[in-house]
C-alpha cells in the first residue's frame, strides 16, 4: 500500500501538473489519500516501528524472536491450523448451501440467502454465547443426542479446539455463502447441459467443467475465511480452552494485562505478514495454473 | 478450405469398437410441450431417414428450439416419443443418447482453449492422444481455426466461436446432429461459406442432421427435406421443391415463397386445370387441378418470380407499374391491378427486359405455378 501511494507521487514533467485535468483529478483523489494516510499507513507504520524499538528506545528484532520461539510460537501454529480448518469447513458446508440454494426458485433462494446472512446482523458476542448455550453438557445438542441414547454422548463441544472451529466456522459460512452463491449464479447451467450431450456424465461435468468454473471463486472464499479466522477474537476465547489461545487473544493480553506493546506490535507485523502471504499464494496458484494451461494448450 | 480432408469413414465410438460413421435414422411421433397453458410444440410428428438433412424452418417462437431441445433431451416432452435408430429415447438421459448438439449461443467451455473444447468429446470417449491431436487439428483445419487452438473463446469473433462451437460437434461424428441457429450471428459471406462446408462434411460422413433456422434461402440450399413450423405445428414437411412448388397451406406459400395472394373464386374446372375468376380485376386465371365446387372462394397464390410481364390486356389482369426496384440481375416490380385496391402484384422479372415505373403491362402465369387455398375467410 505505501509503496504504490510513494510511486504515484512524484508527478513526472510539469506539463502534467499545469494540465487541468490533472489539477482537478488530484483534487478527486485527495480525500482517499488523506484517508489512507491516517488511517492505514500511519498506524501500520506505528506499528511496525514499535516492533522494532527495545524498551530504550534502540533498534532490535527481538520482539520477533520472542514472538517466534517457546508458547508464542505454538500460539501461532495453533492460530495457523485453527484458521485452515475453519477454511476448509466453512468451505465445504458454503459449498453445500450455496449449491442447494442456486438449486431453489428465485423466491425460496431469496429467502435462504436472507435467513443465511441475517445472523450476521447480530453481534458475534451474542452468537457465540448462543453457540456456548447449545454445545454445552446440558445444551441441546448433547440433551438431544443423550435422549437418542447415542454412545459416548454427552460428548465436549466446547473448551476445545472442536468447539473453537465450530464456532469459528459458523462465523464464517455467511461470507462463504455469499461469495460461491454469486460465484455458481454466475455459472451458465447451458454449460452443463452442452457437455451432457457430448456424452458427459453428471460425474465429469461436475469435475471438468462446474469445478474448475466455479474454482476461482472457491479460492477467493477459502482464503477469505482463512484470513479473517487469523485474526478472530471472540469466538475462539469464549469457545477455546487454554490450548485454543489464538494470536489475537496473545495480543490482547500483552496489551492489556502486561502493557507488553512492543512484544504486540511484532506479533501484530506477523499476523500481517501472515495473511498477505496467504494473498500471494492465491495468486501465484491461480497464475500457474494459468500458465500451465497456456502451455500444455500450444 | 475446399479440401475437407475426412476421408474414411471409420471412426472410433464409444465402446471402442470401429463403426461406420453414418447417421441413423429419427422418428418423432405426437410431440407436444406446454409451458404453463402456452402450447410451444403441438403434436409434432415427422420420420427422418438415416443421412437425411431436415430443417425446421419457422418465425421466431415457432417451437422450432423447443422441438430440437425435445429430441436431445434438454426438454421432457409432456407426451410424445421419440426414437433414434431403433432406440425409444424419449425418457433417456442426454448424455445417453448419443446425439450431437450446437447451440443457438455457441456455449463453449470458458475455461478452455479451443482446442480442449474440441477434444472434450474425444476425451470423454476415450480416444488416445495422438488421435485426439490429429482430429482436432484436422477438424480446425476445416474451419479455418487452425492457429487458434491455443486461444481461450473469449478471445476470439462471434463467427469464430460458432465455428469453435461447429468443430466441438463434427469432432466426433454423432450419427444425429443437431444444429439450432448455429450461423445466426454470421455475416453472409461467412454464412455461405459454412453452409457449404457443413453441407460437404454431412454429405461425406453420411450425417443425420437437424438444422434449425429462419432464414428460408438458407433452408433452401441446405436441406433435404424442410419442416416449416408455425405456432407449434409442422404446417408441411417436404423437399424444398415441393414447399416452393406445391405450398399445402397459405403459410408455406407465403413464408417460403413471399406468394402474391388474389382472391377470386372457382369458375369452372376445365380437363388439368382449374379457372378462377379474381374479384378485383374480373379475370380469369387458370390455375393447376384443384378438387373444391366451383363459386368457392379461394385464394390464387404465385410467387413473384412466377409471374410474367405480357402486353397489356393479354394476361390474367392488366395494371401499372407503380415501383420498379433494380436488385442486380432481377427487377422486382410492383404492379397497381385496374379495379384492384388491394396490395401491389410483386413480379421479379430478368433485368433488362423488365418493365419501367409508369408502364401499362399485363401479367400471366403457368397454370402449373398458380396454388389455389380454400378461401376460410370470405364468405
Ligand atoms: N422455458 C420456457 N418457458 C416458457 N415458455 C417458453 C420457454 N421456452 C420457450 N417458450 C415458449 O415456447 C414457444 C416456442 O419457443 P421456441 O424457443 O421453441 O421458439 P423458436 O422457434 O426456437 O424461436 P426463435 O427463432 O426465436 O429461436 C414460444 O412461444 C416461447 O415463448
Ligand atoms: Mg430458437
Amino acid at each position: 500500500m505505501a509503496a504504490t501511494l510513494t510511486a504515484n507521487a512524484p508527478a513526472r514533467p510539469r506539463k502534467l501538473l499545469a494540465s487541468r485535468r490533472t489539477r482537478v483529478g488530484i483534487v478527486y483523489a485527495l480525500p482517499v489519500v488523506v484517508y489512507l494516510l491516517v488511517l492505514f499507513v500511519y498506524p501500520i507504520f506505528s506499528t511496525l516501528l514499535l516492533s522494532l524499538k527495545d524498551a530504550d528506545g534502540s533498534f532490535t528484532l527481538h520482539w520477533y524472536a520472542d514472538a517466534l520461539t517457546g508458547v508464542n510460537l505454538s500460539v501461532l501454529i495453533t492460530t495457523l491450523r485453527i484458521s485452515a480448518e475453519t477454511a476448509v469447513l466453512s468451505l465445504v458446508f458454503g459449498f453445500v448451501l450455496a449449491q442447494a440454494i442456486t438449486r431453489l426458485r428465485p423466491v425460496w433462494a431469496g429467502l435462504a440467502m436472507l435467513v443465511v446472512v441475517v445472523p450476521h446482523f447480530v453481534s458475534a458476542l451474542v452468537r457465540t454465547y448462543g453457540w456456548i448455550i447449545m454445545l454445552g453438557d446440558k445444551g441441546l445438542v448433547n440433551e438431544t443426542l443423550t435422549a437418542m441414547s447415542v454412545p459416548g454422548a454427552p460428548f465436549q463441544l466446547l473448551y476445545n479446539e472442536l468447539g473453537v472451529v465450530i464456532g469459528t466456522t459458523s462465523m464464517m459460512l455467511p461470507y462463504t455463502v455469499l461469495l460461491l452463491y454469486g460465484v455458481m449464479r454466475g455459472v451458465d447451467r447451458r454449460l452443463l447441459a452442452a457437455a451432457a450431450s457430448m456424452g458427459a456424465g453428471r460425474v465429469t461435468i461436475f469435475c471438468r467443467i462446474y469445478l474448475p468454473l466455479v474454482g476461482p471463486g472457491l479460492a477467493s472464499a477459502g482464503l477469505l475465511s482463512f484470513i479473517l479466522s487469523l485474526g478472530y477474537y471472540i469466538t475462539p476465547a469464549l469457545m477455546g480452552g487454554p490450548k485454543q489461545t489464538m494470536i489475537a487473544t496473545l495480543i490482547n493480553q500483552q496489551v492489556t494485562k502486561e502493557n507488553q506493546w512492543n512484544g504486540a506490535a511484532a506479533q501484530g507485523v506477523i499476523l500481517l505478514l501472515l495473511t498477505l502471504a496467504g494473498l500471494l499464494l492465491v495468486k501465484l496458484v491461480s497464475s500457474l495454473g494459468a500458465s500451465r494451461k497456456k502451455r500444455s494448450a500450444s | 478450405m475446399a479440401d475437407f480432408g475426412i476421408a474414411a469413414p471409420s471412426v472410433k465410438v464409444a465402446d471402442g469398437k470401429s463403426a461406420t460413421a453414418t447417421g441413423k435414422s429419427l422418428s418423432v411421433v405426437a410431440l407436444r410441450k406446454t409451458y404453463g397453458g402456452v402450447v410451444a410444440v403441438d403434436e409434432a410428428s415427422m420420420e427422418i431417414e438415416a443421412g437425411e438433412f431436415v430443417t425446421f424452418l419457422g418465425s421466431s417462437g415457432s417451437g422450432k428450439t423447443t422441438t430440437l431441445m425435445m429430441i436431445a433431451g434438454f426438454c421432457e416432452p409432456d407426451s410424445g416419443t421419440i426414437t433414434v435408430g431403433d432406440r425409444d429415447v424419449t425418457r433417456l438421459a442426454p448424455q445417453k443418447r448419443g446425439l450431437g448438439f450446437v447451440f443457438q449461443q455457441y456455449l463453449l467451455f470458458p475455461h478452455m482453449t479451443v482446442s480442449e473444447n474440441v477434444a472434450f468429446p474425444l476425451i470423454l470417449r476415450g480416444v488416445a492422444k495422438n488421435e485426439i491431436r490429429r482430429r482436432v487439428g484436422e477438424t480446425l483445419e476445416i474451419a479455418g481455426l487452425s492457429g487458434f487452438g491455443g486461444r481461450k473463446p473469449r478471445e476470439l469473433s462471434g463467427g469464430q466461436q460458432q465455428r469453435v462451437a461447429l468443430c466441438r460437434a463434427l469432432v466426433y461424428r454423432p450419427p444425429v446432429i443437431l444444429m439450432d441457429e448455429p450461423l445466426g450471428a454470421l455475416d453472409k459471406k461467412l454464412r455461405d461459406q459454412l453452409q457449404v462446408e457443413i453441407k460437404t462434411i454431412q454429405q461425406e460422413l453420411g450425417l443425420t442432421v437437424i438444422y434449425v433456422t429462419h432464414d428460408q434461402e438458407e433452408a433452401l440450399v441446405m436441406s433435404d427435406r424442410i419442416a416449416v413450423m408455425r405456432n407449434g405445428l409442422i404446417e408441411q414437411f417436404d423437399s424444398p421443391r415441393e414447399l416452393f412448388e406445391r405450398p399445402r397451406t397459405p403459410f408455406v406459400a407465403d413464408f417460403l415463397g413471399a406468394a402474391n395472394f388474389l382472391p377470386g373464386r372457382i369458375e369452372q374446372h376445365d380437363g388439368e386445370h382449374t379457372l378462377v375468376r379474381l374479384d378485383n380485376s374480373g379475370g380469369l386465371i387458370t390455375a393447376r387441378r384443384h378438387q373444391l365446387a366451383a363459386n368457392t372462394p379461394v385464394k390464387v397464390a404465385v410467387q413473384p418470380g412466377r409471374l410474367r410481364a405480357c402486353a397489356a390486356d393479354d394476361g390474367f389482369c392488366t395494371g401499372t407499374v407503380e415501383t420498379a426496384t433494380y436488385v442486380g440481375t432481377l427487377v422486382r416490380a410492383g404492379v397497381r391491378i385496374d379495379g384492384g385496391d388491394g396490395p401491389l402484384v410483386r413480379l421479379e422479372v430478368p433485368a433488362g427486359r423488365g418493365p419501367v415505373a409508369g408502364e401499362r403491362v399485363g401479367i400471366t402465369a403457368d397454370p402449373e405455378d398458380v396454388n389455389l387455398f380454400a378461401d376460410e375467410q370470405a364468405g
